[in-house]
């Protein structure tokens, strides 16, 4: 490796380049992630919003090397994190930067809290593992983090199992887990989806500013454009595994260019929206991932489809310098209002 | 925690109170004639004589009554030829049972001198199906779809449809009739002479362990020889049943996405596996436990006499093939009261494991 590569690798907290993963079923090959690249730098917060199946969280749980294989397998690309690649690292090098260096939070705060396990139990744990911190050391460090998180009674709490929380108190507490040894990057997987409107606000307000405070970068993993709107600096949308539009939030949402970034656009209640019309869906399903697909795979919910679309894939080129989107009719997207 | 065990232990009583009313209605179904073999050693031929036990026990009293006396015995003062006699007699609280006509013994202490065979042979039993069936359960979880894991079904398939007499019998004949390796019954003829003399001490009436205790190398590994055998066929089918059910219990667990959340921290998979999934995996296993205890009760009752082994099995056999209702509803009450006790000790496992059921 040059020097100039190794400078160009420590650029960014986050690149990836290419990542490609794939699962194996009985129906054939599901191309789950294709070859997504894109950068983030320290303190950073990225949104990545897609219908469900678009590969977003496939695509998270590749960074963490957290697809369950079989029948899972990250069959290309390179991820570095602070300058190393984590897909060359050993078994036991990565599970020193989960938990540490890079923290997953996850959708459903019900089931990814361990029942048996006391709350305290569950936050201590990576404080011991990664921080080498005695019982009583992770006991008061686990009380602060409860605190920050704005758990009240936090002492008590921590004696408490998941099941004496409420799902905005479980993510409370996931967070508190995510964020207790201070990592680079925390990945928050629809961390807002099972949850109702106001403590969806909540838990996005208490990342926001707990962000600040630690300094951390976030993905925020959605597919609600609202909530990226308020979270995020750049938005990657993704659709059937691959990213096909990229760009600071104002300019997506300004000025779409792939039709599908309209249509998702378009699909949101919006206050001066007309009532009395419904509103609007993208029609159709998402394509079946198994196999290779042929042509743009958003080409058959299209309405911009030209005759290309059908046998020639697009690939992301730029708009301007921040801005890049993968469609033939880019130039002729706009946002319909 | 505490308060759990508490209401727990509370039901006991109860539980065994209805036990015992069951048993005894099915006892009330019975003649008064058979029923004297509660209180009399043999049931007289003559009418006369028979009729005088019936009103001296009290047999064709209202059922209540006679339930109160079977519970807590009875005191029978007699006058005859100017002799009076007091007999305390009766009481299943007090250990009698009545007499065993198969037996040509009290129960009790039939039942004294068969429950250690069976218990020996049990304990034996649940030490591959606990070890064995949650350990490869787990194994073959972990390395689900791996060599190792077909390995271990194909073994868990086998014993969970094979029924344990013919897999008993089979064994027999090819380690008994075959290869004369592993003998039938419970004890060889020469260790069973030194067993039952003076000089051996019966401190727990577990052969096996006793011979240790008395330094007797060579019977206990005759007491372990004679029940290779009769422990392999009990335990295999509820060591099949154990391992499956720990395997997609795991299986299942290992899906959730606290395991996702456990592995996300950097936690070793061992640390996963045996701290954050197996406690939850183990619930219906624990369950399984109680089930395996009945089913080691009443599997004695077919490996014994399929071994030729005198437990209590064997001899609740014999009896219910002649018909010796009081001995077998004695052996009814007293699996009931194991089966109750095990039940309590499930429970309590379950809360230990799981705090959702010890708070509510």
């Amino acid at each position: 490796m040059t020097e100039q590569q190794t400078q160009s690798a420590w650029q960014h907290l986050l690149d990836v380049r290419n990542l490609e993963t794939q699962f194996h079923t009985e129906d054939g090959v599901v191309h789950a992630v294709n070859r997504i690249s894109y950068t983030m730098n320290e303190g950073d917060t990225l949104g990545v919003v897609g219908e469900s199946g678009c590969g977003k969280s496939v695509h998270a749980l590749s960074i963490m090397r957290l697809i369950p294989n079989p029948p899972g397998k990250i069959t290309g690309g390179e991820v570095f994190f602070r300058g190393k690649d984590l897909l060359q690292l050993t078994d036991d090098e990565m599970r020193r930067v989960r938990g540490a260096e890079i923290a997953m939070i996850f959708q459903d705060p019900m089931t990814s809290l361990n029942p048996v396990l006391t709350v305290g139990f569950q936050i201590m744990e990576a404080l011991k593992l990664h921080q080498g911190m005695d019982e009583k050391v992770a006991r008061a460090r686990a009380e602060e983090l409860l605190v920050l998180v704005g758990i009240p009674e936090a002492r008590q709490r921590l004696d408490d199992y998941p099941h004496q929380f409420s799902g905005g108190m479980r993510q409370r507490a996931m967070i508190a887990m995510g964020l207790s040894c201070n990592p680079g990057l925390l990945i928050a997987d629809e961390p807002t989806t099972a949850l109702d409107v106001t403590i969806q606000a909540q838990i996005v307000d208490l990342v926001k500013r707990l962000q600040e405070k630690i300094g951390m970068a976030v993905i925020w993993i959605t597919h609600d454009l609202g909530v990226v709107a308020g979270m995020a600096r750049r938005v990657n949308v993704m659709y059937a595994g691959s990213i096909i539009e990229s760009g600071p939030v104002k300019e997506i949402y300004a000025n779409p260019h792939h039709p599908y970034t309209v249509g998702l656009l378009g699909s949101l209640p919006g206050a001066r929206r007309d009532r009395t019309k419904r509103l609007y869906s993208i029609k159709g399903e998402p394509p079946d991932l198994v196999g290779e697909l042929k042509g743009c795979p958003f080409a058959p919910r299209c309405a911009f489809r030209v005759e290309r679309c059908a046998f020639e894939a697009p690939v992301l080129e730029e708009i301007d310098s921040q801005h890049i989107a993968a469609c033939w009719e880019k130039a002729n997207v706009r946002r319909v209002q | 925690m505490i308060n759990y065990i508490i209401r727990r232990l509370i039901a006991v009583p109860l539980l065994l109170i209805g036990v015992t009313i069951l048993i005894f209605l099915m006892l009330m179904a019975l003649t008064p004639v058979e029923r004297t073999a509660l209180y009399v050693r043999d049931v007289p031929r003559n009418d006369r004589v028979l009729e005088g036990i019936i009103k001296k026990y009290g047999l064709d009293d209202p059922w209540y009554k006679q339930y109160w006396r079977w519970l807590f015995g009875t005191t029978i003062t007699t006058t005859e030829d100017g002799v009076t006699t007091v007999e305390n007699i009766g009481g299943i609280l007090r250990g009698d049972f009545g007499y065993s006509r198969t037996a040509s013994q009290p129960v009790g202490e039939l039942l004294a001198r068969r429950f250690p065979a069976s218990l020996e042979l049990a304990l034996y039993a649940v030490i591959p199906v606990i070890a064995g069936g949650i350990f490869l359960g787990v194994v073959g979880a972990v390395k689900h779809n791996k060599p190792l894991d077909h390995i271990v079904r194909i073994f868990g398939i086998v014993g969970w449809s094979f029924p344990d007499f013919v897999f008993g019998l089979l064994l027999l004949m090819a380690f008994y009739a075959g290869t004369g390796w592993f003998p039938p019954g419970r004890i060889s003829d020469w260790a069973n002479q030194i067993v039952t003399s003076p000089a051996f001490h019966n401190y727990t009436k577990l052969i096996s362990i006793d011979a240790l205790l008395n330094l007797r190398f060579d019977i206990f590994f005759d007491s372990l020889r004679h029940m290779v055998l009769p422990v392999i066929s009990l335990a295999y089918l509820w060591w099949a049943l154990t391992l499956r059910v720990t395997r997609s219990s795991m299986l299942e667990t290992l899906r959730q996405d606290y395991i996702t959340t456990a592995r996300a921290k950097g936690l070793a998979e061992r640390t996963v596996i045996n701290k954050h999934a197996l406690p939850n995996a183990l619930m219906p296993v624990v369950t399984l436990g109680g089930n395996t205890v009945v089913g080691l009760l009443s599997g004695v009752v077919i490996i014994e006499t399929v071994f030729n082994y005198p437990g209590m099995g064997a001899a609740a056999a014999r009896a219910a093939s002649q018909l010796d209702v009081i001995t077998v509803l004695s052996f009814v009450l007293f699996n009931g009261l194991i089966l109750v006790l095990a039940n309590v000790v499930v429970d309590i496992l379950y809360a230990y494991i799981d705090p959702r059921v010890r708070l509510d």
